[in-house]
């Protein structure tokens, strides 16, 4: 309860700060849909010339790039922790955050809401909604719960493995970040999988899951029923490595150096 | 008196990475690197009673802020027992932290972008304090450290000293009984100075505030503090009254003369041969320092026998600073302890 009212807290002091800066707020949101209509085109053009890539036609291509949009959308707004390397090791932020009463990790999804990021999952919609006319899918009243179900698990499965890998900076004192390494590794995750190997495959299965914030979960919308399995472990996937990021991070606070003065 | 923080035989190493010379030796650090174990605290033993107040002292790199650090719960020590407010700082730190306030000199703990009373809305939120208790606290600190004016702009328009008094009011809205300084008057003005530590000195008469303090500047340890421990390479070297200190090594005084004409430092110590006195020059203005006992008798004498020898300019008298003190203890190495 004390989370949740922390949560709303943090949140209205954070548009507070934003509204003070409307003309930031503005632009942004214009570059962020510009980004996204690029992302549209792009994936239109490289598409266009395939209609059936093993066994997937273009609008289920699309329609797993849409559906992919929106966790990370989520993600991105929530787990914006890119640079925490730099800002909370390398220059010491932590030891503020851990004079706190509140669990470090939380507090520092608070302090790095990013809350413009959720305009990408209403591009994920728009495109999903696209390519799914043209396929004839069906809605039916079971579908948008399990839609959030799998887009919360998917976002989970992304905070969980990015959480890991800021906790990197725990142990190892290198100034270097892996995370743009990983940014292009998740980004295979908006493809359908079987076009990888059989090693691509597993890795984005069990080690870096994020076949399961696009592929999987989207095949069920695709009624691919042989992917149906994997659809729906989604949410357990989530949970399951965000919950052991959480114990690596709290492992990791126990390594916590400190920066110098 | 009950004891506030209790620490025995605490200690904290880091590894400290040394790099081999060349490009070889670069190549071989990406396989094996040296590295040194470094004790930054040394098996250090402190105990401090309710409503002490309690000076920190030490060179660059002494260990303060480790000390400090792992105060607060933010590094987990090597070994040690550490128990402050009846609490282990890191095991419990979330439950622990709500009974402690930080100031960090170098470093804010309030938000840059939103206004002060917006950030202490929030740790008010943050630290579950209830609407009276804040009214009926906050109000008293807010006028005493003069920052009602301050508190609608936002942080990153304050200038430092602004800051600085912000900050203190922050680390302060839960009321903790024990409060952690670390360089609080670091690059502030001598009336900013002033005012924190009449600051200080009122809440630690009001509520009985325990409060360890940092600081390179030794008047603030005069100005507030009945004890000092001083940690040289991660030892605490001296731990006790600071009065006692002064009485011990600053038993001497030092005699300014300049002179009118040009003095050789020869003459100037054949005059006052036979008596027990240290002769330094200065050569960049030109005095001589005498350094000898604090007794009266032998001062008139040395200050007669030099007057009568030289046409004098300028004769001062200064008593040992607290400053030298340190210098010297720290040249000297450890204190016994007495």
């Amino acid at each position: 309860m004390f989370y949740l009212s922390m949560f709303f807290q943090y949140l209205s002091q954070y548009l507070k700060t934003r509204l003070q800066y409307r003309a930031d707020v503005f632009v942004e949101f214009l570059s962020d849909l510009l980004s996204q209509a690029i992302n549209l085109v792009f994936i239109l053009v490289v598409f266009g010339h395939t209609d059936l890539l093993n066994g997937w036609n273009r609008d289920e291509i699309i329609f797993i790039y849409g559906f992919f949009l929106v966790p990370f959308a989520v993600f991105s707004a929530f787990f914006n922790i890119w640079d925490f390397n730099e800002r909370y090791i390398v220059k010491g932020e932590l030891d503020r955050i851990l004079t706190r009463p509140i669990h470090s990790l939380f507090q520092i999804i608070l302090e790095r809401l990013e809350l413009e990021s959720l305009l990408g999952a209403i591009t994920g919609l728009a495109v999903m909604f696209y390519a799914g006319s043209r396929l004839g899918i069906r809605i039916d009243w079971y579908d948008p719960i399990l839609f959030i179900i799998f887009v919360i698990g998917g976002a989970l499965v992304y905070g969980g493995v990015f959480i890991m890998l800021a906790c990197i900076s725990f142990w190892a004192d290198a100034r270097t970040s892996l995370m743009p390494m990983m940014y292009n590794i998740s980004n295979y995750g908006r493809y359908p999988v079987n076009i990888y190997n059989k090693l691509i495959r597993f890795v984005l299965t069990w080690i870096l899951p994020f076949a399961f914030v696009g592929v999987y979960p989207a095949a069920f919308f695709l009624d691919k029923e042989d992917w149906y399995w994997y659809s729906f472990l989604t949410p357990f996937i989530g949970v399951l490595f965000f919950i052991l990021s959480i114990w690596l991070w709290n492992q990791g606070v126990k390594k916590y150096r400190g920066a110098g003065n | 008196m009950e004891n506030v923080i209790e620490v025995k035989k605490l200690r904290k190493e880091f590894k400290a990475y040394s790099s081999r010379a060349g490009l070889k030796g670069a190549f071989r650090d990406l396989f094996t690197r040296n590295y040194k174990i470094v004790p930054a605290v040394n098996d250090i033993n402190i105990t401090v009673k309710k409503g002490e107040m309690v000076g920190y002292i030490g060179e660059n790199g002494a260990g303060k802020s480790t000390t400090i650090k792992m105060l607060t719960g933010i590094l987990t020590p090597t070994s040690g027992e550490i128990i402050v407010n009846g609490m282990n700082p890191h095991k419990e730190r979330e439950k622990f932290v709500q009974t402690i306030g930080v100031v960090f000199g170098q470093r804010s703990q309030l938000w840059w972008d939103i206004a002060v009373q917006e950030s202490f809305r929030l740790l008010k939120k943050v630290y579950k304090v209830s609407d009276e208790d804040y009214e009926q606290h906050m109000q008293h600190v807010i006028r005493t450290l003069d920052i009602e004016p301050l508190l609608d702009k936002p942080v990153r328009k304050l200038s430092l000293g602004q800051r600085m008094r912000c900050e203190l009011a922050a680390a302060l809205i839960h009321n903790p009984p024990l409060l952690f300084l670390d360089e609080p008057t670091i690059g502030l003005d001598v009336l900013v100075k002033l005012k924190i530590r009449e600051f200080l000195k009122e809440i630690n008469e009001k509520y009985n505030t325990t409060i360890l303090l940092t600081t390179h500047d030794l008047s603030d340890i005069e100005a507030l503090c009945e004890r000092v421990v001083m940690l040289d390479e991660g030892k605490v070297i001296y731990d006790g009254a600071l009065r006692e200190l002064k009485e011990k090594w600053g038993d001497q005084k030092e005699l300014h003369f300049q002179f009118l004409k040009k003095v050789n430092i020869k003459t100037v110590q054949n005059v006052t041969s036979g008596l027990p006195v240290e002769w330094e020059v200065d050569e960049k203005d030109q005095t001589f320092i005498a350094i000898l006992e604090d007794r009266d008798e032998l001062i008139s004498q040395v200050i007669a026998k030099v007057v009568a020898a030289f046409k004098i300019k300028d004769v001062k008298i200064n008593e040992t600073s607290t400053e030298e003190i340190i210098r010297k203890i720290y040249e000297k190495g450890a204190v016994e302890v007495g």
